[in-house]
């Protein structure tokens, strides 16, 4: 790459900033050099995950450190998969519980609220909407106190109702489909009402099956906030075997001091797989999903 | 529409009739809607009164009390706001969350935006390998990249710590230290959110037409002039909506802060003292008021952003 570009610059002796700048190639691979030293850069701390992973007990503390292990072992995976030995596994039921019915209830309020806020007639319903809207401008950390003893009054602690209950709606999925839903031509609802379908007909057969690309972008996002939430969880459960995967991770990491930092590393990889696996089957709409979100916003 | 249209009472009649037909077109339009949208807004009007109007009034009310949980609440008047402001741990803790989140903001976009910027220059396949990559840390759970960043920390035997004495520079004590833990912790949250602003970066760039770019080349323009003049104005939008966005919540992060004592008071922000005035300290009065001091403070930042920025794009 470097003979080509060489080869271009020399005829033309113009400045040789400029021929640089306009010459393509050598820019392009500048760039693409740079970029993959910092990819190299940003993926760093995972490597000392994975390999640490690896480790006996003995080896992830010895001095000089090493990346990779000196013997391979899957003792730390075997140990934190046990329930016996560890409430890993408990952990993982409690935050897909979570979490699925977060995605589920969130993707339905959602939608439906887009449609009926975009399309139904009722009296007072764009005040319920901007005041729907509106919530969004109160951070969470200026709700967590109250919100907490109002989950102790509804006896929803230490329970996952009380970590699920405050997120069945997201004023933003709303306000999201409500924008996709302006998208979709009225006379699509219009022909389906002369035809005599009731509006939650018209919601299921014909809203729901179009605004599945915002949904499913909304999804990935939603999942990812149910998933990784640790601070709301953290004041509402206390109870060992009720921990979702981030507190349990916190727990090992604090419980175990320092001397068995290969379970909290094994741990962290099988916390990381589950949005991992979301991120690689819907990447695609995961930066178009960003795009949406993040441009309309 | 066809309700408001359909009543006689709309067509600019009588003005005597009109507090009666007013009152009969509510009515009338609340029969003619849906069932199904009554019922939602009926849920949806629950909902946010339990878990928005109610805490929120609950918290207004607190801000103005005295409470541990235990002994009955008792007013307090403005006292709580006026400790605020001659609490030193409240000045300190509002001094390391502006550092913080000014650092990490100024940094964190920049580098967000050089990247984009040189994403932008590599086309296909291998463009959605970086970002895939750059994308990583988002995903993975704050929690495990912070036990993580935890562990390359370490003074003795870390990586990070391994890496500087390889290369012949001294070793650095990081989170040990009370000058260096908070921009430690920074990098930390950078690294991890970095991600985000790429991805939403690159898709402005990606939206700015081809053609304006070849015609700037064509008028003699160089690379960042057309950046400065093109790219810059015309992704402004993004840039601004991301900065609003990362002020709420750089203001609101919590986990780092709280799973990465600094020692001391050094990393203590405005979240983390907000959570251990209410669940450790209990006194859920005060907690309250500094919760509505942050939900102020901010509320000014996103207004004066954004009107700034309407200010800037009128010209």
């Amino acid at each position: 790459m470097a003979t080509t570009a060489d080869s271009r610059t020399l005829p033309a002796p113009i400045s040789p900033f400029r021929r640089w700048i306009i010459s393509g190639k050598w820019t392009k691979a500048v760039v693409f050099l740079i970029l993959a030293f910092f990819s190299f850069a940003m993926f760093y701390p995972f490597i000392w995950l994975l390999f640490s992973s690896f480790k006996t007990g003995a080896d992830i503390v010895s001095l000089p450190v090493s990346l990779l292990p000196k013997k391979w072992t899957l003792g730390a995976y075997l140990m934190v998969m046990d329930p016996t030995r560890a409430n890993l596994p408990i952990a993982y039921v409690n935050s897909i519980i979570v979490t699925t019915g977060t995605v589920i209830s969130v993707l339905i309020t959602s939608s439906m609220g887009g449609f009926i806020f975009a399309r139904l007639e009722f009296p007072g319903r764009d005040y319920l909407f901007y005041f729907v809207l509106s919530t969004t401008m109160v951070p969470f950390l200026t709700l967590l106190i109250p919100l907490y003893i109002v989950m102790r009054e509804l006896n929803l602690l230490n329970s996952l109702w009380g970590v699920w209950v405050p997120s069945i709606f997201s004023s933003f999925g709303v306000f999201l489909c409500r924008q996709f839903v302006y998208g979709i031509p009225r006379e699509l609802y219009d022909a389906a009402k002369i035809d005599g379908s009731g509006d939650f007909g018209i919601y299921r057969n014909i809203i729901l099956p179009l605004t599945k690309p915002i949904l499913s972008a909304l999804a990935i996002f939603v999942f990812l906030g149910a998933f990784n939430a640790y601070l709301w969880p953290l004041v509402i459960l206390n109870e060992e075997k009720k921990l979702t995967l981030p507190l349990i991770i916190a727990r090992m990491a604090n419980r175990f001091g320092g001397t068995d930092y290969q379970a909290v590393m094994a741990g962290s990889v099988l916390v990381s797989i589950p949005p991992l696996i979301v991120f690689l089957i819907f990447q695609k709409n995961f930066v178009r999903g960003i795009a949406l979100t993040g441009l309309k916003g | 529409m066809t309700t408001l249209q359909d009543h006689p009472a709309t067509g600019g009649q009588a003005l005597q009739q009109l507090p009666t037909a007013r009152r009969d077109s509510v009515w009338r339009r609340f029969r003619r809607a849906s069932p199904f949208a009554l019922i939602y807004s009926a849920a949806i009007l629950v909902f946010y009164t339990i878990i928005f109007i109610i805490p929120f009034g609950t918290g207004i009310w607190l801000a103005f009390q005295n409470w541990d949980f235990i002994t009955n609440p008792k007013f307090v008047g403005l006292r709580n706001f006026t400790k605020a402001f001659t609490d030193q741990y409240f000045w300190q803790a509002l001094e390391k969350t502006v550092l913080f989140s000014v650092v990490e903001i100024s940094l964190g976009l920049t580098i967000a935006l050089l990247f984009a910027l040189a994403l932008s220059q590599v086309i296909g396949k291998w463009q959605n390998f970086y970002l895939s990559v750059y994308y990583l840390p988002v995903i993975t759970p704050l929690v495990v990249s912070i036990y993580l960043w935890r562990w390359l920390y370490r003074p003795t035997g870390g990586a990070f710590n391994t890496l500087l004495s390889s290369v012949g520079l001294p070793e650095q004590p990081f989170l040990a230290s009370p000058q260096q833990a908070l921009w430690a912790i920074t990098l930390v949250v950078i690294w991890a959110h970095l991600g985000t602003g790429i991805v939403l970066f690159l898709a402005g760039i990606n939206d700015v037409p081809e053609s304006l770019f070849e015609a700037a080349r064509l008028d003699g323009a160089g690379f960042w002039q057309s950046f400065f003049r093109i790219t810059l104005p015309l992704i402004r939008p993004v840039l601004v909506y991301q900065m609003v966005v990362s002020v709420i919540g750089t203001v609101q992060m919590f986990e780092a802060f709280f799973l990465i004592p600094g020692p001391g008071f050094s990393t203590r922000t405005l979240a983390l003292y907000t959570y251990e005035l209410g669940f450790r300290a209990l006194n859920l009065g005060y907690g309250a008021a500094v919760s509505l001091i942050i939900f102020i403070m901010l509320l000014g930042a996103t207004v004066f952003q954004l009107r700034r920025w309407r200010i800037e794009w009128e010209h």
